[in-house]
């Protein structure tokens, strides 16, 4: 344990998955070409005006609802005054001085157990164009320009690497599954910036820098544990933290300097005079609370006590709200919550992995799977047989239809398997001679015989009451 | 609508552009003159910060001297929808800053009652080209008095309707908080006609109302039995000007005669000094965010730099005259963390303290009326080009219509040594039918005979 107390605050820049800008009516969309999602709004042209987007307002509500924030009813948006290329009209609509969302938490899996880490503020905003510095010039997509963002600001309350990713994490999966936000960090659609300083004094804290552009909970993980590192390596050189933007480098594993911080910038925030305070109707707000989608911690509740899954198995399964909602829409035809539990745990995801496929991309169905696990549960094939036909169900196919074109079908005709115990009883007398003088595991060997003469397809509990019974005849 | 031609219109235009130096951009004219719609065939003047698909839009500002847009204003739309033609671009005051409509990228723009004098403005050019009768209707913005003073000193009908009333989508803003889309006609009817026509709510703009547009000219009733009229004396009683005096004192008595119900209102002079502080402090703080997307860099005059950096500030430098660049860095300045409080927070609070005493003015009366300017217009030489020194109220009372977002109008009471002068009537917010009814009966009462020597 270093003797150093690292302090961390994120600051999380969501894009929201709404059809139109912030203020205008171009679309959002990412990947398109450059500049054709745009409009004269979002290119800041004379005499343009921004036209507040519900839907984005809608989408703020429910992540404010989802991270335990006090909503501010009137609904404020204030100017942030710059010059940059990719600031189309020289200043960024925000909400400075009355965010939309304040005094919230979301609470991580810490190894000391769960932990709250407190929500700041949450507000509303619109992003930049994106830039490209080429050698023969410097390019500008407004694309991206205008989408509607939140800033989610956490209090400075994480102390450690897991701790960082973990409030990431948590984050991403409550405005996933609010389908607030894409929350995909490898598009930018989630950014990530993380504030870290040490200190040796719990009364103190330390000159703070702060890492910019992660892009993905792992990173976010290995550049704080990175920083905390570097930082610790200076404070015990006596050297000092120097106040910078850093980025986390991937191939080296280190973070390295941006730009050194030269005073604070006056952004000049004043009152947006285009967009008048609007009053929430509370019953809108309401409305919006009470169609929410579940949580993920609500979820897993449920799941626990609905599907009787562990702790364990439930946590997996909603951490992914893709396999979640699939092994929920399997539950409603398969036959044993466990096994469907485990096939989506194991060796599901396993495959899915293994070839890289989404599960959504898959051409495995919930009806298929469920299948699957009630074949096996009702003794149609054992379950070593239920992994053989597993590839071929993962290709698309219903498992009925593998086990027929595969002849897999157990023997559980009673007439059939009858016919086999006898002549498998005939033609072991000396068993027979065992089973009677109370040597049980004669019936062992005695099943293994039918199993064979069937080549596996005999049901094995069925022999075995048969053999029994038969045995009592002779 | 006073009847125009459009072909008459644009004969008046080029003929009196080489004198008064209105015009920025004339328009391509349409090959066919729409028979359809409240202003059929009606040609209209725009000032150029009203944006024009396709036609050059500068707001009289050397950085946007290349800018062609790629839409139409509300504004533009709605006249185009009514069956009237755009004839031109009007000159202004630089992006509207000014009061005389000597700052303009073009040049001064010249009163057709004297050329030697100034317009006003900042909306100069749309006032002068309905004076001297180029065209019956001419769009202006009033951000601070910029439709009402150039009507006085033209001696035309200048309207600034409440705040909200006309959607600003498409106004190159100079302050959001002020700016109100307004006209020039040469009759209260007219004017009327134009605000059916211009008014209503629409998406663009979030700040524009929904309130109901009314059939203003159709209902337009010009009795003035038992209005209720205060006159704010405050101001009228600083008139200097013996001609200005004697005609306001008249109007008053005619007023009586014609059966209005008037009485003498006060203002707390206090409250009136601070109007110009008040108003530059709010108004060059808007505007220098406002205009922060000129920068040269998707539209406009590009000047040549290393970096983006340079490209911005070499575009800004050299596109704006200094005293509009002095503008920004004073709205800058009082926008700054450490002056806010001090400056542009503590003149919001004012404007606030100014606009619940005005709108007390109005609590028992149906207008309220005063003198438009204290004087007539002057010499262009006797106007500095920047203007930085103590204003008087009285010259700067009209900013309280757009402090409080008020309707506001201007009419011509008379002439002085052969130069206009105006009287103002302001009305509570939305109350325009009221407004124009009474300026319809004062419009008759006054009888205004003025014509330009031009």
């Amino acid at each position: 344990m270093s003797k150093y107390t690292p302090t961390i605050g994120i600051e999380i820049h969501c894009e929201l998955k709404t059809n139109t800008k912030m203020f205008s009516s171009a679309p959002v969309a990412f990947g398109k070409k450059a500049n054709t999602c745009t409009s004269a709004v979002d290119l800041g042209l004379p005499g343009t005006l921004p036209c507040l987007n519900k839907n984005a307002v809608r989408l703020a509500i429910k992540a404010c609802t989802g991270l335990n924030c006090t909503i501010d009813p009137l609904v404020k948006f204030d100017r942030k005054n710059y010059y940059y290329s990719d600031l189309p009209k020289g200043f960024q609509i925000t909400q400075q001085f009355h965010p939309i969302g304040k005094d919230g938490f979301v609470e991580i899996e810490t190894e000391e157990g769960k932990k709250k880490i407190r929500i700041e503020r949450i507000h509303m905003e619109e992003d930049t164009a994106k830039q490209f510095h080429k050698e023969s010039g410097t390019y500008i997509d407004f694309n991206r320009a205008g989408t509607p963002l939140v800033e989610i600001v956490s209090k400075p309350d994480m102390h450690t690497a897991q701790e960082a990713a973990a409030y990431v994490e948590a984050l991403r999966q409550i405005l996933f599954y609010l389908n607030v936000s894409d929350v995909k960090m490898e598009e930018g659609s989630m950014r990530c910036d993380v504030n870290i300083s040490l200190s040796d004094d719990p009364e103190k804290l330390g000159t703070k820098t702060e890492i910019k552009n992660l892009n993905s909970i792992a990173n976010v993980q290995k550049a704080v544990a990175a920083e905390i590192e570097r930082q610790s390596a200076l404070l015990d050189e006596g050297q000092k933290v120097e106040q910078a933007t850093r980025r986390y480098d991937e191939p080296t594993k280190t973070t390295v300097l941006m730009r050194k911080k030269e005073g604070n910038v006056d952004y000049k925030y004043f009152p947006e005079p285009n967009i008048f305070p609007i009053a929430l109707d509370p019953a809108w707000i309401e409305e919006i609370q009470a169609n929410m989608e579940e949580l993920p911690q609500a979820r897993k509740e449920r799941m626990i006590s609905q599907y009787k899954l562990s702790d364990y198995d439930a946590g997996l399964l909603v951490n992914d709200r893709e396999k979640a909602d699939f092994y929920e829409e399997a539950m409603k035809t398969a036959r044993d919550a466990k096994k469907m539990a485990n096939w989506v745990i194991g060796d599901i995801s396993a495959w899915l992995n293994k070839n890289s496929v989404a599960l959504a991309q898959s051409k495995l169905t919930p009806e298929a799977a469920a299948e699957l696990v009630n074949v096996i549960h009702d003794g149609v094939i054992s379950g070593k047989q239920g992994k053989e036909i597993f590839e071929e169900v993962m290709q698309g196919k219903m498992p009925r239809e593998v086990i027929k074109e595969k002849g897999m079908e157990q023997v559980s005709d009673d007439s059939a398997l009858l016919e086999m115990v006898n002549s498998v009883l005939d033609a072991n007398p000396q068993s027979i001679e065992d089973y009677k003088n109370g040597k049980d595991r004669a019936i062992g060997f005695l099943v293994g015989q039918v199993m064979k003469a069937s080549k596996g397809k005999a049901n094995p509990k069925k022999t075995n009451e048969m053999i029994r019974t038969e045995l009592t005849k002779r | 609508m006073d009847k125009t031609t459009i072909e008459q219109s644009a004969k008046r235009l080029s003929e009196v552009q080489p004198s008064l130096n209105a015009v920025v951009t004339f328009a391509e004219l349409p090959d066919e003159i729409s028979t359809q719609g409240k202003l059929a065939g009606i040609p209209v003047v725009l000032k150029d910060n009203i944006i024009t698909n396709g036609l050059r839009t500068t707001a009289s500002s050397g950085i946007l001297d290349n800018y062609i847009p790629v839409y139409d204003s509300i504004v533009a739309k709605r006249l185009k929808e009514a069956g009237a033609v755009i004839m031109a671009k009007a000159s202004m005051d630089e992006l509207g800053m000014g009061g005389t409509n000597r700052n303009a990228f073009t040049g001064p723009v010249h009163n057709p009652y004297d050329l030697d004098r100034i317009s006003g403005g900042s909306s100069g050019g749309s006032a002068v080209l309905v004076a001297s009768k180029a065209v019956p209707l001419a769009i202006g913005t009033d951000t601070g008095d910029s439709i009402r003073k150039p009507a006085a000193f033209c001696g035309v009908v200048g309207f600034k309707p409440t705040y909200g009333r006309i959607p600003r989508y498409g106004i190159i803003p100079y302050a959001s908080s002020l700016d109100t889309v307004g006209t020039f006609t040469r009759s209260v009817k007219d004017a009327a006609l134009a605000l059916e026509v211009l008014a209503g709510r629409d998406d663009h703009d979030m700040t524009s109302s929904y309130e109901e547009v009314g059939e203003y000219s159709e209902l337009l009733n010009d009795d003035l039995k038992g209005k209720k009229i205060g006159i704010l004396r405050t101001v009228s009683d600083e008139i200097k000007n013996p001609d200005i005096k004697a005609a306001f004192d008249q109007l008053v008595d005619d007023l009586k005669n014609a059966g209005a119900i008037v009485s003498d209102l006060e203002m707390d002079r206090k409250l009136l000094e601070l109007i110009a502080p008040v108003y530059k402090t709010i108004a060059n703080a808007e505007a220098t965010a406002n205009h922060s997307n000129l920068d040269g860099i998707r539209f406009g005059v590009r000047k040549p730099g290393e970096s983006v950096e340079d490209v911005m500030t070499a575009s800004r430098t050299e596109g704006f005259s200094s005293y509009v660049r002095a503008r920004f860095v004073i709205g800058s300045y009082s926008l700054f963390e450490e002056n806010q409080d001090r400056l542009f927070r503590k003149a919001q609070k004012i404007r606030r303290l100014i606009s619940e005493a005005y709108a007390r003015l109005f609590e028992d009366q149906d207008v309220v009326l005063t003198i438009a300017a204290p004087d007539v217009a002057p010499k262009i030489e006797e106007t500095s080009e920047v203007r930085f020194g103590i204003d008087r109220f009285e010259e700067e009372h009209m900013q309280l219509a757009n402090f409080t977002g008020y309707p506001s109008i201007v009419l011509p009471l008379g002439l002085s040594d052969g130069l206009p002068f105006g009287v103002e009537l302001t009305a509570r917010p939305f109350e325009e039918q009221k407004l124009l009814d009474t300026a319809a009966g004062v419009e008759k009462v006054i009888d205004f005979q003025g014509e330009p020597t031009l």
